[in-house]
């Protein structure tokens, strides 16, 4: 069985880290680097991982790990890369981890420099949709009607969610792919594509938060296939900009939103109205992916 | 253990210490324990054999596993999975999804690898100490089994020239292929049971000598008492008792009998009757009498079915009056119609009729009989199971008995306490309480040959197989792996959850506090 064989290879990170129960980032980053091998080096920027890490001198991945300032992640990644090369030691991959407050707002020039020079490693977003670790603030990645601590009852977040793949997909990368910790598997065969691919790479991982979202911790993985399979996040990828192809399909009909909306209390006492507005939302993201999906494929 | 890259393969020369001396369990305020639950099928089981374990010892092709697994409960997985009737599948969770798991077949691939793949053990050079088994039926084997694993000297004692009592006799060929018993008892003698054939006990021996010369004995002797019907003409030349029937049948002695053949009952002994009737030569016609409704039919519907399927012609509703002999022979019998309902069974005489027939065939059922116990003088202990004491049972039920019962004289003998049972405390897990959602992940890979097929599509309600969707989906790397089986690291445990609500066979339990 498949399971078996992935929970064979050696774990990359130890236990005891500072992540709170229930955590999808610190599952996301497990995967990641039990995918990607020992061979690793990683660039944190300012997120919940910089946390979860520890205080120096603990570290909780097996790997070097290069703390930096929140803007820089896609820089000094770049710069990680040329000083490796420089060094011969091209066979090193290396990781830029960032949260999606690095990757979409603070990060976000930084990121695209690095995409439109095509620097040669891979940027992994793990994206709990909120500022998580400095208080629950809302991001870009906060997505309609979601609540946080800057925008607190009766307030709630305006605007959509920012779709950071077309962002990147705009950027003719190599190799663009969206993936989440309730599918393990298909991570794992997306981070490996991508190490086989020079250039530059993007992972956006969804990783839910207990805390955050206002969920049983339970409930992560629960919550994570929930958003697959509502169509709210989608699992594709995206070579060179152009090739769009789905990885998990949902089977039948897609589970309405609400579902998904129910027992996030960041979710709650959210106006139905609300709910159909995220919902035709949703519906017309899921037709313009599937749109590009049938031109790529056709 | 996980292979862990060791302090040498990583750099610490900066001084980096691992978080591990972070003990993260005292974070805890849930904590999930293994525990794992009732699956319907052992509850349905009428030997509480562990089926989600062996199912799962069979997909991963553990066959040894899977043997030791199966004998804890059940030593004849050959046998029982040809003639038990299979209340487990009834129950199965599968059928919810799709359709049943069929466990029989695994179980008798089980059983036939036990057969192909036995060696003797050696032998002991002393016993603990020496028990006689009277009756060498199901129950009787199944006791001897697990007294002479238990290091016991057993010797079985079978009034009929052939040992296997019910197997041999009261079940027909097509139901139990005799080569399979056959090999069953060769494996029970190669290990060491001794079996004495053609001594009647209470007739040959009594029984009082058997228990001065053994140290325990038990009882399994049956029940061989055919029920009469007491009815004009049962006397007569051509009117069988069931039993009687299939003991001959079954003894494989070239048995003539007269056509039309009429066969009253509708219990198993009724069906295996008219069904082994019809596989008599100059037999053509067989028809089965019963006096309820088919629903009410005692016998398993399978059977029935099978029955009609090979032509047997059924009457219900009908009731013998009288059987008519011309020279001794029977030419006919009159029936009655009749219908039961709560408060009875009302016989209509207005409109008998008559049916001819040369032989009639009683499967009116069978009594206890006690006459064994006659002129003993009670023993310090009394050890009896099989249909002696339920009366006609099944041949899972007998074998349970027979298990018990080991268990009981082993313990009497050792003088130890009396053995505890396995007892369903709490109700078997639903298919609600699974996650199925989980299942995906596993993608449970369905090789098409059997048994694996079949083994592969157990879900293992409330069984831990050990699938990996624990420590795969533990954030804090809490779930170790030891010898192929997961652990929950109580040093890291967050209790966040997350394996509890996955599992998907509900082997967890989350309990407050640390």
């Amino acid at each position: 069985m498949r399971i078996e064989e992935m929970n064979l290879v050696p774990e990359m990170m130890y236990a005891g880290h500072n992540a709170c129960p229930g955590c999808g980032a610190a599952l996301a980053v497990r995967y990641l680097t039990k995918a990607l091998g020992t061979n690793l080096a990683v660039v944190l920027t300012a997120s919940c991982w910089s946390i979860i890490t520890g205080m120096p001198p603990l570290t909780a991945l097996k790997c070097p790990i290069l703390h930096c300032p929140f803007p820089s992640a896609g820089s000094v990644g770049s710069g990680v890369r040329r000083g490796l090369n420089a060094k011969g030691m091209t066979d090193t991959t290396v990781v830029v981890l960032a949260g999606d407050g690095g990757t979409f707002d603070i990060g976000l020039q930084a990121l695209s420099g690095a995409a439109q020079r095509n620097e040669d490693y891979i940027f992994v977003c793990y994206d709990n949709e909120a500022y998580m670790n400095t208080g629950m603030q809302t991001s870009s990645a906060t997505p309609f009607g979601a609540r946080t601590n800057t925008a607190p009852y009766p307030l709630f977040k305006e605007g959509q969610k920012k779709d950071i793949m077309q962002i990147m997909a705009a950027h003719s990368i190599p190799y663009a792919a969206t993936a989440t910790v309730a599918f393990p598997e298909d991570m794992e065969q997306k981070l490996k594509k991508a190490q086989e691919i020079r250039g530059f790479r993007f992972i956006h991982i969804l990783s839910p938060c207990p805390p955050g979202w206002g969920t049983e911790s339970a409930d992560t993985i629960h919550l994570s296939r929930l958003a697959v399979s509502t169509g709210f996040f989608p699992l594709y990828e995206i070579i060179n900009g152009v090739s769009w192809k789905l990885t998990c399909k949902p089977e039948g009909k897609r589970t309405p939103l609400k579902d998904y909306l129910e027992g996030q209390r960041r979710f709650k006492q959210m106006e139905d109205i609300r709910v159909e507005a995220l919902q035709e939302e949703v519906d017309h993201d899921w037709e313009s992916l599937m749109e590009k999906v049938e031109t790529s494929e056709g | 253990m996980l292979p862990e890259i060791t302090r040498e393969e990583v750099c610490y020369a900066c001084g980096t210490e691992p978080v591990t001396v972070n003990k993260t369990g005292e974070w805890r305020f849930l904590t999930p324990r293994r525990a794992e639950s009732l699956s319907p099928c052992r509850q349905g089981c009428l030997l509480d054999g562990e089926i989600p374990a062996w199912m799962e010892a069979v997909k991963r092709e553990r066959w040894d596993e899977a043997w030791q697994v199966m004998s804890r409960y059940n030593p004849f997985p050959a046998l029982t999975g040809y003639v038990c009737f299979h209340p487990c599948t009834e129950e199965c969770n599968r059928s919810q999804l799709d359709q049943e798991i069929e466990i029989p077949a695994v179980e008798r691939a089980i059983g036939q690898w036990r057969l192909d793949n036995y060696s003797p053990k050696i032998k002991p050079q002393s016993f603990k100490g020496t028990v006689a088994v009277v009756g060498s039926g199901p129950a009787g084997m199944s006791c001897a089994f697990y007294l002479n694993s238990g290091g016991y000297d057993v010797s079985v004692f079978e009034r009929e020239k052939a040992a296997g009592g019910m197997f041999a006799l009261g079940i027909p060929e097509y139901r139990l292929p005799r080569r399979v018993l056959k090999s069953e008892l060769t494996l029970l003698e190669d290990e060491g049971i001794k079996f004495i054939t053609g001594c009647n006990i209470g007739k040959d021996i009594s029984l009082a000598e058997l228990y001065a010369d053994f140290d325990e004995v038990f009882l399994a002797p049956g029940a061989w008492k055919s029920r009469i019907a007491g009815i004009k003409g049962e006397k007569n030349e051509g009117v069988w008792s069931a039993l009687d029937f299939l003991k001959l049948y079954n003894s494989g002695e070239r048995l003539k009998i007269a056509d039309p053949v009429i066969v009253i009952g509708g219990g198993n002994a009724a069906i295996d009757s008219a069904r082994s009737a019809l596989r008599l030569d100059g037999v053509t016609h067989v028809t089965l009498i019963y006096r309820r409704s088919r629903a009410e039919m005692p016998a398993g519907q399978v059977e029935v079915e099978a029955a009609e399927h090979e032509g047997v012609e059924l009457i219900c509703n009908a009731l013998p009056r009288e059987i008519n002999a011309e020279a001794g022979a029977v030419s006919s019998m009159i029936l009655d119609h009749c219908r039961t309902d709560r408060e009875g069974l009302f016989i209509d005489q207005s409109c008998a009729f008559n049916k001819s027939c040369g032989t009639v065939i009683m499967a009116l059922g069978q009594e206890k009989d006690y006459s064994i116990f006659d002129n003993l003088e009670s023993p310090a202990a009394l050890f009896a199971g099989g249909d002696l004491v339920t009366g006609p049972a099944t041949v899972p039920e007998a074998i349970h008995a027979g298990r018990i019962a080991a268990k009981a004289i082993m313990a009497r003998i050792e003088g130890l306490p009396e053995p505890e049972l396995f007892k369903a405390e709490q109700g078997a897990v639903k298919f609600e309480d699974l996650n199925l959602a989980a299942k995906g992940t596993l993608k449970l890979q369905n090789k098409q040959a059997a048994p694996f097929a079949e083994a592969s599509r157990c879900l293992g309600c409330g069984t831990c197989n050990s699938c990996g969707i624990c420590y795969m989906f533990c954030p804090d790397l809490a779930v170790d792996m030891v010898d192929g089986r997961y652990e929950l690291n109580m040093d890291y445990c967050k209790g966040c959850g997350i394996c509890f609500r996955e599992c998907p066979s509900r082997a967890l339990v989350m309990e407050g506090g640390r």
